[in-house]
């Protein structure tokens, strides 16, 4: 066997296990052994590469806000009650005859009085919480945002147009976001709101990976 | 990690002939900062350039007949460093900071560049004006807190600015622009297909809607404004969280005339109807601001 028959091995089969002709050359070629060795070592180096670079998790809000935003995929439902199809409907056509309903409904009002009054509060007791829309989203993003935070007070000494465009456009995103969220848990059904809340964290998302390049770029 | 001479003779095979493939294919040119510099590049067909400006300071752009890109920068500091490269008909530019710890004053490139008229464009900057007049091709052009104005261009044409405005004057083909405070000023434009949105920057579009055209415009607290013309045909939808619609085109305004029913959802204020025969698709939507509908003069 020839050295060249060994690289040839090597290029269609890779170099381990080799078959017995193949080692035996190796054994007795110096310069095959030292073309093996430097493979292994090269293999070596490769191996202690990271294999996986998580992407930061702002990659994943962005991305997240851009196929809510085109539909692609959807918050669930709003644990709102339904308004087409209130409880009392059903309860209604079970109780179909006049006296039958009269009856019932004379009852539910007594109970409902009764309970009314008697009914004492529960200490920190917190009132019904709707869904909110991309609150994982929200929750994310003001995580990165604090993160950042160092970053952005070392480039504020820089005082750069670009800077204080980013610091101040955050901070009025911000607002924004509150005054959609706000409008969002009044009337949660409200689509307009919801579209302009998830193009809002989009920006955000923008916004803050902007800042973290241009914090690597100039600090 | 060293390598023995025989896997180095073989590696060296490989690389050197791809290496000098490479350079032969990519001439490039790195300029001391503190001059005034110009560079030809020869291209044959529709050329792609790219520009990436770390610093501040302006970029234009104009074309010409010839099949010749010319690159043309100044800087008055040596703080900045200019490297420009071709690869065949992509050509590349790119200022960047060499003293990080230098003074705003000092981190300033302009930068010229005269481009055949069919040329595609790749264009980010921080702040500084983006200039682009008389090229055909598709472009995007992203500033963080710089202005953006176009005059004659078309193709497929996206923006991006975080405060950055954008002035787009006799503009073709389709207009895509997103800002966080930035406004826009659509003029006399020529596109066929315009999606527009700002959060809290105000929409002006002043010019005709095409037949079949498409315009989305959304601004979260700006104004929104649309002038037509008597003679434009477009379906209208216009619709505010709680913000107002003040239609100011009662006259031209019809039901819609195509036999959809429209009706504004109940947690919103909304205008709907047709302008003449209703042939382009016109969306307007702010969520505090103003909607404005007017018939040009």
């Amino acid at each position: 066997m020839l050295c060249k028959d060994v690289e040839q091995i090597i290029e269609q089969q890779g170099f381990s296990p080799l078959s017995e002709d193949a080692r035996g050359h190796v054994a007795s070629c110096a310069s095959c052994s030292t073309l093996i060795a430097d493979f292994e070592r090269i293999v070596a180096a490769a191996n202690e590469f990271p294999s996986e670079v998580e992407p930061p998790s702002r990659v994943w809000v962005a991305l997240r806000a851009q196929l809510e935003a085109e539909k692609i995929i959807r918050e669930p439902e709003v644990a709102a009650p339904s308004a087409s199809a209130p409880w009392w409907q059903g309860f209604g056509q079970m109780i179909r005859g006049r006296m039958l309903a009269t009856a019932a409904v004379a009852l539910l009002v007594i109970a409902a009085g009764y309970f009314q009054i008697n009914r004492q509060p529960r200490v920190g007791e917190a009132p019904t919480v709707v869904a909110e829309p991309f609150a994982q989203t929200g929750a994310t993003l003001d995580q990165e945002e604090l993160d950042l935070g160092p970053m952005q007070n070392a480039s504020l000494s820089s005082g750069s147009t670009a800077d204080n465009s980013l610091r101040e456009n955050l901070a009025t995103l911000n607002a924004f976001i509150k005054e959609c969220r706000k409008r969002l848990q009044e009337n949660p059904h409200d689509q307009l709101a919801r579209d302009y809340l998830s193009a809002a964290y989009q920006q955000k998302a923008e916004i803050l990976a902007a800042m973290m390049e241009r914090g690597r770029s100039v600090n | 990690m060293t390598l023995s001479p025989a896997t180095r003779t073989k590696t060296a095979v490989v690389f050197f002939p791809v290496l000098g493939a490479c350079l032969l294919l990519m001439p490039v040119a790195s300029f001391a900062a503190g001059q005034k510099i110009e560079k030809h590049f020869a291209v044959k067909g529709r050329p792609v350039v790219m520009i990436q400006n770390v610093a501040n300071g302006r970029i234009e752009v104009k074309s010409w007949k010839n099949p010749e890109v010319v690159v043309s920068a100044s800087q008055p500091s040596n703080k900045i460093g200019l490297d420009v490269e071709q690869a065949d008909d992509r050509i590349d530019v790119t200022a960047n900071i060499l003293d990080p710890s230098a003074q705003e004053a000092d981190l300033s490139e302009n930068i010229q560049l005269t481009v055949p008229e069919e040329t595609e464009l790749q264009i980010k900057s921080q702040s500084g004006l983006i200039y682009v007049e008389q090229v055909r091709g598709d472009m995007t052009l992203e500033s963080v807190a710089g202005e953006i104005h176009l005059k004659e261009v078309s193709g497929y044409i996206i923006v991006k600015t975080t405060g950055g405005s954008l002035i787009c004057t006799l503009c073709g083909g389709k207009l895509k622009f997103d800002s966080v405070s930035g406004s826009a000023q659509v003029l006399q434009p020529a596109l066929t297909n315009v999606t527009l949105y700002t959060s809290f920057g105000n929409i002006l579009f002043d010019g005709d809607f095409i037949r079949t055209g498409i315009y989305s415009m959304k601004s979260g607290r700006g104004l929104v404004e649309v002038r037509f013309a008597s003679t434009d045909n477009f379906d209208l939808n216009a619709q505010t969280t709680s913000g107002v619609v003040d239609n100011r085109a009662e006259a031209f305004l019809k039901p819609d005339s195509h036999g959809m029913r429209h009706t504004a959802s109940k947690y919103a204020k909304g205008l709907f109807g047709t302008v003449g025969n209703g042939l382009a698709k016109v969306e307007l939507s702010s969520f505090s601001g103003t909607i404005r509908i007017l018939k040009r003069d």
